[in-house]
């Protein structure tokens, strides 16, 4: 569909002007930590702030551009560690079945009973946030999508032809798994990663907002956030540039992944979350 | 029948042991809570009585039977910051999360449902177009700042609507509209589908050839048959909403669940947090067993089918 490739070619676009103003960012923009006591709470466009400066005098601009590289950061990990832990798993439970396969139906039912959020929140109390701490609770919870789909997918591919000539054709185990049923779910895999990275990114900007996330000196687009919602009166843009920062970030990827989605031609069930 | 609500009802029970498992495991796989509460600067006798009124003075196996035990009794110790009973505090909180996600629940339907009707009886033209884009976009904002920016164009700009607190129906819609509209475009992107489905079978074929128009045939026909898989996509939304209100509470001081989380978080509440946990999912068992079991009343496939 033509709509498909509109979407994915303008995500696409999207996802690099954000890059762009994070590059930007890296070459030509103040420190985003360094503070100016003297130039607090400027409106955009004032004394060469172009989005303003916060309460201590920081350039929004050149926070919000670190933003996007700790994001995507953030973001990128997450999903390669998800898929690769996903991947494997639903790759083993649909092609071996049996209680690798019942155990794996158990921890879904279970993640689906608790709120991911939830879960994220209730860990903060237990565990002290950093960067490490995040990406593995965020994997934690981000595997298991991963594992559900492409366990359907193995179920549905092993019983065709290919598979079944394959295997008479003398392939070991090893060989059906990663030369043939890997390649068949990757489009799968793909797709579903592009839509977790929207995901990731707005669950990390929401633990970050809640100071359970990416705390200073890394500058998270969630803390800048929380930092101008006192002052959202007096000084909207430090609320306004950073969360829409998160949204143009989100809408990138999900316009990437309707357009694979339509692209590819496969209806990937992903269930909204 | 019988036989089907007694297997969700196992599942559902399978559900919550897992959840009470984990929030044991949240607070016990990161060490002895007294350091963790103390930041390792208590004496020792200090320490070891701490310990002790966490029970982590004896071994494992015993914490975790002991733990169990007080969950399934709903007793999960006191909270460390006002000294009553933490089940207690999450139930005194919970209405007031309940009222706010029925509300957002019910306008997202109230824009979904209109919104799905009206995609597919203008399929593939300019305004079908147009909405799958509008959703992609709605589908990308992040719930808090949503309500950051409602609060400043209506609160502090127009100065139509309170900004913060509880205090009456007027404060219950811009949270309310914050946590719709995420839900709208799963809501539309299911209900389209289904309904579409609908469209290409024999007895609509048969209703349109006796002369009824499409819109009719919509409205009577098709929600009927799109019901099934709708009612369980609302369940699990109420679900995903339960995540969603933790923030939004907190950006308005809304005294609910979330709000008391976030401050348990704060001070470490552990009592506190995981009654919460348990708690919440427990609801969302029943939430997702009720939608079940309204399924199996709606279709009749559901019942001879299932386990």
């Amino acid at each position: 569909m033509s709509g498909g490739n509109r979407n994915l070619r303008f995500g696409l676009a999207l996802l690099a002007a954000m890059v762009a103003v994070g590059v930007a960012g890296l070459v030509a923009l103040p420190d985003p930590n360094a503070q100016e006591l003297t130039a607090t709470y400027l409106p955009p466009a004032e004394g060469g702030h172009l989005l303003g400066t916060d309460g201590l005098g920081r350039d929004v601009l050149a926070w919000v551009s670190a933003g996007i590289w700790i994001s995507l950061f953030i973001a990128v990990a997450v999903v390669a560690l998800s898929a690769a832990i996903g991947v494997t798993v639903g790759l083993a439970a649909g092609y071996l079945g049996g209680v690798v396969d019942a155990l794996l139906m158990r921890l879904v039912d279970l993640q689906l009973a608790v709120p991911p959020l939830l879960l994220f929140i209730a860990a903060s109390a237990a565990l002290t946030p950093s960067m490490g701490t995040l990406i593995v609770l965020l994997s934690a919870a981000g595997w298991l999508p991963y594992a559900r789909l492409i366990r359907n997918v193995v179920l549905v591919e092993r019983e065709r032809g290919y598979v079944a000539a394959a295997r008479l054709a003398g392939a070991t185990r090893r060989r059906l798994l990663l030369v043939h049923l890997l390649p068949a779910a990757s489009t799968t895999a793909l797709v579903l990663s592009s839509l977790e990275m929207g995901l990731v990114l707005l669950w990390e900007a929401g633990l970050s907002f809640l100071g359970l996330g990416i705390t200073p000196p890394h500058n998270s687009l969630g803390f800048l956030i929380n930092e101008g919602r006192s002052t959202l009166a007096a000084a909207w843009w430090v609320v306004v540039f950073p969360g829409a920062a998160v949204a143009l970030l989100v809408l990138a990827f999900n316009l990437i992944g309707d357009g694979l989605r339509d692209t590819v031609h496969r209806d990937v069930d992903v269930i909204d979350r | 029948m019988l036989r089907y609500v007694a297997s969700r009802l196992a599942q559902g029970l399978v559900v919550v042991l897992g959840a009470i498992a984990i929030s044991f495991l949240l607070v016990n796989l990161t060490g002895n809570p007294a350091d963790v509460l103390g930041g390792g600067f208590l004496p020792p006798e200090a320490r070891a009585e701490l310990a002790r009124n966490f029970g982590y003075d004896e071994p494992l196996p015993a914490r975790l039977a002991d733990y169990f035990a007080g969950a399934l009794r709903a007793d999960f110790g006191v909270s460390i910051r006002t000294g009553e009973p933490a089940a207690g505090l999450v139930l005194d909180a919970l209405p007031n999360t309940v009222i706010l996600v029925a509300c957002a629940m019910a306008l997202a339907l109230a824009v979904a449902v209109p919104v799905s009707l009206l995609s597919v009886l203008r399929r593939g033209r300019g305004v079908d177009r147009h909405v799958r884009t509008t959703l992609l976009l709605a589908g990308s904002l992040p719930d808090f700042w949503v309500a950051l920016v409602l609060v400043l164009v209506l609160s502090v700009q127009l100065g139509l609507l309170p900004s913060v607190g509880f205090t009456g129906v007027d404060s219950l819609v811009i949270p309310a509209c914050a946590l719709a509209l995420p839900l709208v475009p799963a809501l539309v992107r299911l209900l389209r589908g289904a309904l579409l489905d609908v469209t290409e079978q024999d007895f609509v074929a048969a209703l349109r050839g006796r002369g009824f128009g499409e819109g009719y045939i919509l409205v009577r026909h098709g929600l009927r048959n799109a019901m099934v898989p709708f009612i369980t996509l609302v369940a699990f939304q109420v679900g995903s909403l339960i995540g969603g209100t933790f923030i939004v509470e907190v950006v308005f001081g809304w005294p609910g669940i979330g709000t008391l989380l976030a401050g348990a978080v704060a001070i470490r509440d552990v009592a506190l947090v995981q009654a919460t946990v348990v708690i919440v999912a427990v609801a969302y068992v029943l939430l997702n067993l009720a939608a079940d079991l309204l399924v199996a009343v709606i279709d009749p496939r559901v019942r001879v089918t299932a386990r």
